[in-house]
């Protein structure tokens, strides 16, 4: 067990000294002995470049990847004290599924008996006890996931690197095996990142969560840094689901927001008295910004019904729709779509004008030339 | 009254019986949607409506007429694809057109009505880009607009959802409802997601072993499931089930043993008493609570992962049973690292019983 | 460095030893007999355009006197038999493949199989036969004749390369164009032709080649009106010697016309050939 750093790690597929392919760019991170970190990205964002790197299978172009204080670029794989989970699974084909999780430990001769415990352990938790005698070839993609995590988990080596580790999960188990494998990693403290492109994974087992775009690091914090603090805006349309509604907008002289729709004209306005001082400071008038507005921090309501909010803007329901345990609301507000999310039944019908509710709290002001995020809930985002 | 009906609809593949007997009828503007895991024959019943395959009994109907010998080309039925199906060689407005080109409209009507879509669906500054430089989002729309082109009695929507990202997907989620009211169609849609099935049915359809097993509303499908099976299909996290069996108490109620607790169920139970159950209780009607209370069971958390909109717990009774319980997000107990005791209340007024040998609802 | 260097000296000897007989063919072809005949070889010669001089004019002057040499008419007959051969594949084939490619019927695979199994045969097999069918029927040193037993070689090939093309465009996109509104027929000609063009172009170019390379055919089925550059190029051994630089230049003119096809479609080709052929 052991913490991991990255320091200005870069990746550059393709010949030497020529123009190659940027698949990382200056990656720093550290990871803390015993931290869950997630790498989240969509597909070609640099997160499984970065995974490689740390495993060994490819190579550092520049920087410096340790673990405690040892420097591991230059060795192999096998003597850097890893295991990882593959993607692709990568079962040894001959060996029955109890051989396969057990491969590595007895390799490292720990005693059968022992062995023979973890495994029973490492099966009960996933779920896969009654498979151990198979075969591989035998088994559903959702099985021999199950089954290369194990081989991954029971190791207990300095570092655990999971490759979309959930991706195949039979949807009925994933919610408990989220659950039960982040209890797992914390109860044996095991350093772990893992890579992966769906969110709900990530904020279910990451204590942190490092978010990559076009080989550079977004953001790396905790999944509820990341809703509410989003850094930029990327990362602000990336996170949540539904993702945040952003507009483009403007300061007016009126000192309110002119949120813009699709057409380029005005679509609704929020008054700016009482945001306080460090939005005055920011928002000055003809200041360009995004405005971003988190789903579930809007109230929809039936019209002239003001609950305190400090914005209120008269739209149009275009649908309603009741999930079981949550609500999805369509609204047009002004020529602008907008997404609301509800945890209860929402009691209202579609193609009715509606009053939607946003209280300062739910906004988020990004600039609109670099993109960087100026306001969370009208206090000042840190640098 | 029944304006798309499928009668008896039979089609096998060597000895596999792939559709086994369906039938549905289904209203004129409906939405109905076909639910159903991978593999389930919702694509082959697909293409026996649209009339690329050929069912070896039973027949489909549009306003009482059959059309089960006629080609797809005279079935007045369309479909987007799951895949998009766009013709590579031709721009999004050919593509688009193509329906009215066989329906030999004048060229002026054909242009009128393909605008007229893409400004709906908002692909109307793409138009003349080929697929092939179209993001999966501006596919997906063309697709659509290309089966909503010529309005088709019957729209088949083949999972048309599945291969946009998330934030298209959500907004396309909310978006159809109104285009499909705008155009009146009778749509007949296929996905393997259950929210998608709940967010754009008027009716949902759970489709296995070759046939319908419930048709209902979303909300009696998530509220009232026939089976345990079609039950853990809606929900995520999925439906907790809890073995128990119903016991009287002295005071004439009936009791669950739950998490070593016993607990007072609805008036409904005591017809029960003494049958071998699996208690179904959603996890939304778990609530967790950090101080000790009346009828709650002392269980410890495990795990808790703030989602969304709501946070999901994993928790343990003194049996080593886990129960999943979500919350609203704004009601969660904080977040920490490492187990700890909490107490949960089940709300059994909620729950559903299930028999434990036949796996089937009891009413 | 050094790799490199290495490297760039075996690509060059791999290239000598491809190119060499080109390369001599070339040299030969403006060379006089004598030139060509002297031992040992030598590369220092007067170079003469006299070989091509002669094709073109079909005047071939020997030592036992002066002969008529029909070359560029077998250049013509080359043409038409490629061309006409490989058009007819295609309006034979290409249907075909789509039917075979679309469509499970009984006896299909095998029919598919027979017609490419006749490429397995040995033409020696079945040339004797087939003249006297010819002679019969009035096919005899007829082009339609040798069109028609040309689709051995070229209707095979049309139709398995086609055919994996066909299958791999997806049958959702056909689908959705019946679902359009539009006939089988439409959809054929409309979808499947367009989407399946380069591998069409790709058979059709190595059709035409394997078609122009073809020699026994027309030298048993057909007399020097209707043959071939292939068969055409035996005029130069004669009663009083073997004319090499004829040959020699016979083979450079016969050559030019599909290498001129080659290069220009190369793209398409081994396109074709790879995404066509190895997965049907």
């Amino acid at each position: 067990m052991a913490s991991l750093s990255l320091d200005k790690v870069s990746k550059i597929y393709g010949p030497r000294r020529q123009a190659g392919v940027l698949a990382v760019r200056d990656l720093t991170m550290r990871i803390d002995d015993g931290e869950i970190v997630g790498l989240l990205g969509s597909s070609g964002c640099g997160k499984t470049s970065t995974l490689r790197m740390i495993a060994g299978f490819e190579s550092v172009t520049q920087g410096e990847i340790r673990i405690g204080d040892r420097r591991l670029n230059d060795l192999p794989p096998a003597q850097r004290g890893v295991a990882m989970a593959f993607e692709g699974y990568a079962l040894y084909p001959p060996l029955r599924i109890e051989d396969n999780i057990a491969f590595g430990l007895l390799r490292a001769r720990m005693p059968k008996a022992e062995v023979a415990r973890k495994v029973a352990d490492v099966a009960r938790l996933l779920e896969i006890e009654n498979i151990l005698g198979s075969y591989p070839s035998t088994l559903s993609g959702g099985q021999q996931q199950r089954v290369s995590l194990a081989r991954a988990l029971v190791r207990g080596a300095d570092l655990h690197l999971l490759d979309e580790p959930m991706s195949q999960l039979e949807p009925q188990l994933r919610a408990i095996l989220r659950a039960r494998i982040k209890d797992y990693l914390i109860e044996h403290k095991m350093t772990t990142v893992f890579v992966t492109h769906d969110q709900t994974e990530a904020i279910a087992l990451a204590d942190r969560i490092a978010i990559m775009e076009a080989g550079e690091l977004q953001q790396l914090a905790s999944p509820e840094d990341l809703k509410e603090k989003p850094a930029n805006l990327f990362v602000a349309s990336f996170v949540g689901e539904p993702p945040m509604n952003l507009f483009p907008a403007e300061v007016d002289s009126n000192n309110a927001i002119q949120v813009i729709n699709r057409a380029d004209e005005k679509a609704f306005s929020i008054d700016l008295d009482g945001a306080g001082d460090a939005a005055a400071q920011i928002l000055h008038p003809g200041r360009k910004i995004h405005l971003g507005i988190r789903p579930h921090r809007i109230r929809v309501g039936p019209v002239g019904v003001n609950d305190g909010a400090n914005a209120v803007a008269r739209g149009m329901l275009l649908s309603n729709q009741w999930l079981g345990d949550q609500s999805h609301l369509g609204i047009n507000v002004g020529g602008c779509f907008m997404i609301a999310v509800s945890d209860r039944d929402v009691a209202l019908r579609t193609d009715e004008a509606v009053d939607v509710s946003l209280p300062f709290g739910a906004l988020h002001v990004f600039d609109r030339d670099d993109e960087r995020a100026l306001l969370h809930g009208m206090s000042p985002a840190e640098a | 009254m029944a304006y798309f009906e499928i009668d008896r609809l039979s089609k096998s593949f060597g000895k596999s019986k792939v559709i086994d007997n369906l039938s549905l009828s289904v209203r004129q503007g409906e939405s109905v949607v076909v639910f159903g895991p991978s593999g389930c024959g919702k694509t082959v019943l697909l293409r026996l409506i649209s009339g690329v395959l050929r069912a070896d009994a039973g027949d489909i109907r549009i306003d009482g007429e059959s059309i089960a010998h006629l080609g797809p080309d005279h079935r007045d039925v369309a479909m987007a694809f799951q895949n998009f199906a766009l013709y590579p060689h031709m721009t999004a407005f050919e593509n688009i057109a193509s329906p009215l080109r066989a329906r030999k409209l004048a060229e002026a009507e054909i242009s009128r009505r393909v605008h007229e879509l893409a400004e709906l669906l908002r692909i109307d500054h793409v138009l003349g880009h080929t697929p092939r430089e179209l993001s999966n989002g501006q596919k997906q729309r063309t697709s659509l607009a290309r089966s909503l082109a010529a309005p088709p009695a019957v729209l088949l929507l083949d999972d048309p959802l599945r291969n946009v990202d998330a934030k298209i997907r959500y907004e396309m989620r909310l978006e159809l409802p109104r285009v499909l009211r705008e155009y009146r169609s009778t749509v007949f849609y296929v996905t393997q997601d259950y929210k998608e099935a709940m967010a754009l049915g008027n009716r949902v359809g759970v489709l296995y072993d070759g046939t319908f097993q419930q048709v209902d509303t979303p909300a009696g499908i998530y509220g009232r499931p026939e089976s345990i099976r079609i039950a853990r299909l809606f929900g995520d996290p999925p439906v907790n089930l809890l073995p128990a069996r119903p016991e009287l108490s002295g005071d004439g109620r009936a009791k669950l043993r739950i998490g070593g607790s016993d607990l007072v169920g609805p008036p409904s139970l005591e017809s029960l008493v003494g049958r071998d159950l699996l208690v179904g209780i959603r996890p939304e009607d778990i609530e967790v609570l950090t101080e000790p209370a009346e009828g709650a069971i002392a269980v410890e958390l495990d795990a808790l992962t703030p989602l969304n909109v709501r946070a999901v717990m994993l928790l343990r009774d003194g049996q080593g049973t886990e129960i999943l319980a979500s919350c609203p997000e704004d009601d969660r107990p904080p977040l920490s690292r490492g187990r700890r005791q909490v107490w949960a209340r089940l709300d059994l007024g909620r729950a559903l019983f299930f028999d434990r040998a036949t796996e089937m609802r009891i009413h | 460095m050094i790799v490199k260097a290495v490297r760039a000296v075996l690509l060059a000897l791999v290239a000598l030893f491809f190119l060499f007989p080109i390369f001599w063919v070339l040299l030969m072809s403006v060379m006089t007999n004598q030139d060509i005949l002297r031992s040992p070889p030598s590369l220092i010669f007067e170079p003469t355009l006299e070989n091509y001089v002669a094709l073109i004019s079909g005047q071939l002057d020997t030592s036992v006197g002066t002969l008529e040499v029909a070359y560029m008419r077998n250049l013509m007959n080359s043409l038409i038999l490629g061309v006409g051969s490989v058009l007819l594949s295609l309006l034979l084939g290409v249907p075909a493949a789509y039917a075979f490619a679309r469509f499970r019927f009984r006896l299909g695979e095998n029919i598919a199989f027979t017609l490419l199994s006749f490429r397995f045969a040995p033409p020696l097999l079945v040339l004797l036969p087939l003249l006297f069918y010819f002679q019969q029927l009035g096919l005899y040193d007829t082009y339609f004749g040798l069109i028609w037993v040309y689709q051995l070689i070229t209707l095979p090939l049309i139709l398995w390369i086609v055919r994996g093309y066909f299958e791999d465009i997806s049958e959702d996109i056909e689908h959705a164009y019946r679902l359009d509104g539009h006939s089988w027929l439409a959809t054929f000609l409309r979808i499947a032709i367009p989407l399946a063009r380069p591998g069409i172009a790709a058979a059709a170019l190595l059709a035409f080649i394997f078609a122009w390379n073809n020699f026994i055919f027309a030298l048993i089925l057909g007399s020097s009106d209707v043959q071939p550059v292939t068969v055409g190029a035996l005029a130069f051994i004669t009663a009083s010697g073997i004319n090499y630089g004829q040959i020699a230049a016979a083979l450079v003119l016969s050559v030019v016309p599909t290498l001129i096809l080659a290069l220009f479609a190369q793209r398409y080709l081994v396109e074709g050939l790879s995404l066509g052929a190895v997965k049907g």
